[in-house]
């Protein structure tokens, strides 16, 4: 009878096993650079990487914001990264690019001089910051990791982006 | 409970998503559910499909309402081993004998809790393999 | 009562959208059943479906867990039962009956913010329960009851609409979740930003190519998309419009409570309820209109015998009245009270240090004063002042909308406040100008008139610049203050913004024209920077900010501090 075989089914289907748990050990990190230093942020929070195109100035904007760019008819934040991790402003160049986040619901874009390859490192191979690192900015590095002879600064990037209106928690300004 | 293939026929929209949260949250997860609006689209529906394990049917609907397809379905003789159930929002001791002279199987009164369509669900199930078994 | 466990807390929205219509239709009969029996008619094809709706209600609400509103529900159909077979206890009936509705439909509208407060019935309920329970010979003989000031100015401040579908008469038509009518004309903001772009690229290839048969083929293809997108923007805005008459059915009870409250006879008229406009500007449109009108009532009208005595007749009439001029809508709210006092604007303008520039100002910058927040109108204190119903919070609102207003009055014989509003809010009529290379927009509507800049209109008054204009004498602002930008280089002309008080000019560098441009809300992240209102992305890619005219004309823009650029 069809009442029975689809009742069958259904039981059936309600045994099928579940998909095996996999163990991640390795953290995938698309590195960038700003001045001499290289710095990453993991694979999961990068929705892209683009090119920088004209970025149109918002007067009154937040600090750390140097404007806003169209990217596919969005108008996207630009986040002048270097100069919340206390470094000078900079100007684009030829390599610069745009690396777009999506942080905590908010999709944002951060400004750095040049994109690398993504890198891939145990994670038993990230230490704590020494001491140097810890100047400027410093709440915002959550560890280093070396690559051969590289140094890779580990950002938190929640952290980084947290800054008056860049952060969903905090009132925004009036 | 094993999920199962329902039509709710009533004509609020909220009630139809109510139905349809039930079904889908509960042991019946995983059930198919038809939705029909009015009495004469109920009744299309249910000609369509002898498999149902249990029809819930408002009782006050445009065009037919729950009496009159309980009424045609008894003239026609239509599936009648699917079990109907009447749902009303008012239930006298006479509107239930009326219900169930007309062919309803079973009767829910809004408001109701999904527990209580559940648990007429479950007699419904345990009703129809009792019928399977029997050779 | 419904809590978030509940099992159907998540069909919140679809309980509201599906019984807050019927609730509104029983209070729309219940005030027309009253009337009806006032003038002597039985008017039974209005009084006996409303029983079969309150039950739906009842079922639907008892279904949600909602207990509050189900048992008023069902004591308004008690009540129902009696009016029905005791037509003599019609006369206080009927009114404890209207207001039973009002507070159901108020009640159902909140609950798409969440289920109601304890005790949001008690009194009410209490009410009905002694009429219901006093016998038959007392509820024939009494009379409407006047209740507590406090306890009207607290049934009036139920929560306010959040938006309600407006329900076409016709069969034809399809219930559609307005959201879905905002993602749609997204979809259609970007295809014509992608068109813009289009018609950018091909512009430069022309400019660079010496003509074909190829280009002109790509051209003619171009004007048929131009063509085609216009009108779908024109269908696709279309969806969005609604008839005023949606927010205007509101104000018949309105009017009726506040004038009952105040002892005064006011009658509300209305035309021009066909008119459309967008979803969202109506949406918006409630708060301020009730604030207009509820100061009507109170301070505009006055009480029946003063009206006698100045030979006016002893009802009242307020107008409401909209009306469509090419792409706007003007809606003016009428009454015939004793209008605005001049003198005691421009004295309490003055008390407050807000008194106009000029030694004599005219009846009409008199009337704008009346919006400067901190002004109030009221002679005397009445129980609704602690809110502060000011006409600056009206004025605000109007200008989140793009739209402005005024106020015109006769001493004696009246006044009128006048609104305008666009009839859509995501196509903006802009005017594109430069400043330090960096273009923004400004809504047409809000721009007087661009002039040249000439040195010798220019002046500094304590260091505040200042242009001779129209024979006015207004501030101006640097656009680079304002805005940022480079060394303040010679701007060669000069926008006049209008706001409800006054105009005051942007210098800007060029005038790049009139363009359409799509709104496009600022990211979240941005904040809320005081001079821009939303952003729009050009013909050539590029964003450009909108700039918030509103504020920039009043003068609420600190200076751009010294970038580090």
């Amino acid at each position: 009878m069809a009442s029975d075989s689809i009742l069958d089914f259904a039981a059936q289907l309600n045994h099928a096993p579940a998909a095996p748990v996999v163990e991640e050990r390795e953290l995938r990190l698309v590195v960038f650079r700003l001045d001499h230093e290289e710095y990453a942020v993991p694979i999961e929070l990068v929705r892209e990487v683009v090119r920088v195109s004209d970025v149109t100035r918002v007067p009154h904007a937040p600090p750390h914001i140097r404007g806003v760019m169209n990217l596919r008819g969005r108008i996207l934040p630009i986040v002048e990264i270097r100069t919340r991790l206390g470094l000078s402003r900079g100007e684009p160049t030829p390599t610069s690019r745009v690396v777009v986040v999506e942080v905590a619901g908010r999709i944002v874009g951060l400004l750095v001089d040049a994109v690398g390859q993504v890198a891939r490192v145990g994670e038993r191979l990230v230490a704590a910051p020494p001491e140097e690192v810890r100047a400027a900015g410093a709440e915002a590095v959550t560890g280093v990791a070396r690559v051969g002879t590289r140094l890779l600064v580990l950002l938190d990037l929640p952290r980084v982006l947290r800054h008056e209106a860049l952060d969903p928690s905090s009132p925004t300004s009036p | 409970m094993n999920p199962g293939t329902f039509l709710v026929v009533d004509d609020s929209k909220l009630h139809h998503q109510m139905y349809q949260l039930i079904f889908s949250r509960s042991e019946l997860a995983g059930s198919t559910v038809f939705h029909a609006y009015d009495g004469r689209e109920g009744y299309e529906m249910f000609m369509a499909h002898p498999e149902l394990t249990v029809v819930f049917l408002d009782l006050n609907m445009p065009v037919m309402n729950g009496l009159e397809f309980l009424h045609r379905r008894q003239a026609e003789h239509l599936h009648p081993q699917v079990p109907v159930v009447l749902v009303t929002t008012e239930s006298t001791a006479e509107d239930e004998a009326r219900g169930l002279e007309a062919g309803a199987w079973g009767y829910l009164c809004k408001p109701f809790a999904p527990e209580q369509l559940l648990a007429l669900v479950g007699r419904a199930s345990s009703r129809l393999s009792q019928r399977i078994a029997r050779p | 009562m419904t809590g978030p466990d509940h099992p159907f807390a998540a069909l919140l929205a679809e309980y509201v959208a599906e019984c807050l219509p019927l609730a509104e239709e029983v209070v729309e009969q219940s005030l027309a059943l009253e009337r009806a029996w006032r003038d002597g008619h039985q008017a039974d094809e209005l009084f006996r479906p409303l029983k079969g709706t309150l039950h739906t209600i009842k079922g639907n609400s008892a279904m949600m867990g909602l207990t509050g509103l189900q048992t008023l529900a069902h004591r308004l159909e008690d009540l129902w039962g009696v009016l029905a077979h005791e037509p003599a206890s019609r006369g206080a009936g009927a009114a404890l009956f209207v207001r039973g509705t009002g507070l159901l439909a108020d009640l159902v509208r909140a609950t798409a913010s969440g289920p109601p407060p304890e005790g949001a019935t008690t009194d009410y309920l209490e009410e009905v329960g002694a009429f219901l329970a006093s016998d038959r010979g007392a509820r024939e003989a009494a009379r409407e009851e006047r209740r507590s000031p406090d306890r009207r100015a607290a049934d009036r401040r139920s929560p306010k609409a959040s938006g309600e579908i407006g329900a076409d008469g016709a069969v034809t038509t399809i219930r559609v979740d307005s959201r879905r009518l905002d993602a749609l004309l997204e979809s259609f903001g970007e295809a014509m930003i992608a068109h813009a772009g289009l018609g950018e690229a091909m512009r430069q290839i022309s400019a660079r190519r010496r003509p074909t048969a190829e280009m002109a083929q790509l051209e003619r293809a171009m004007l048929g998309l131009d063509r085609t997108l216009k009108r779908l923007e024109g269908a696709l805005l279309e969806t969005r419009l609604l008839p005023i008459a949606t927010v205007f059915s509101r104000f018949t009870r309105l009017v009726r409570d506040v004038a009952h409250d105040e002892g005064k006879r006011v009658r509300l008229e209305v035309a021009g309820g066909e008119t459309r406009l967008d979803k969202t500007v109506i949406d918006r449109l409630g708060e301020p209109l009730v604030h207009l009108i509820t100061n009507a009532v109170i301070h505009g009208i006055e009480r029946p015998d003063e009206r006698l005595a100045g030979g006016k007749p002893a009802e009242a009439v307020i107008t409401l009245r909209a009306v469509q001029r090419s792409d706007r809508v003007i809606l003016t709210v009428t009454d015939d009270g004793r209008g605005l006092d001049p003198e005691g604007i421009l004295r309490k303008a003055r008390a407050i240090g807000q008194a106009p520039a000029v030694e004599t100002p005219s009846l009409a910058e008199i009337y704008a004063l009346a919006f400067l927040p901190g002004l109030s109108t009221a002679d005397r204190v009445s129980h609704l002042s602690g809110r502060g119903v000011g006409l600056d919070v009206v004025a605000n609102s109007i200008r989140a909308l793009s739209g402005n207003v005024s106020v015109g009055s006769e001493p004696g014989r009246g006044t009128t406040f006048s609104l305008r509003l666009p009839l859509t809010v995501a196509v903006l009529r802009s005017l594109l100008v430069e400043v330090s290379r960096e273009r923004y927009a400004l809504p047409l509507a809000d721009v007087a008139e661009t002039v040249r800049v000439r040195p010798d209109t220019l002046h500094q008054v304590a260091r505040q610049g200042m242009m001779t204009w129209r024979g006015e004498v207004i501030p101006v602002m640097d656009g680079a203050l304002a805005l940022g930008g480079g060394a303040a280089e010679s701007r060669r002309y000069c926008v006049v913004l209008r706001s409800a008080a006054r105009h005051r000019g942007l210098l800007v560098d060029s005038l790049l024209g009139h363009h359409d441009v799509v709104v496009k809300a600022l990211d979240p992240s941005l904040g809320r920077p005081p001079a821009v209102a939303a952003a729009t992305i050009l013909g050539d890619g590029r964003v450009a900010c909108i700039l918030d005219t509103g504020r920039l004309a009043d003068g609420w823009i600190e200076p751009v501090a010294a970038a580090a650029s």
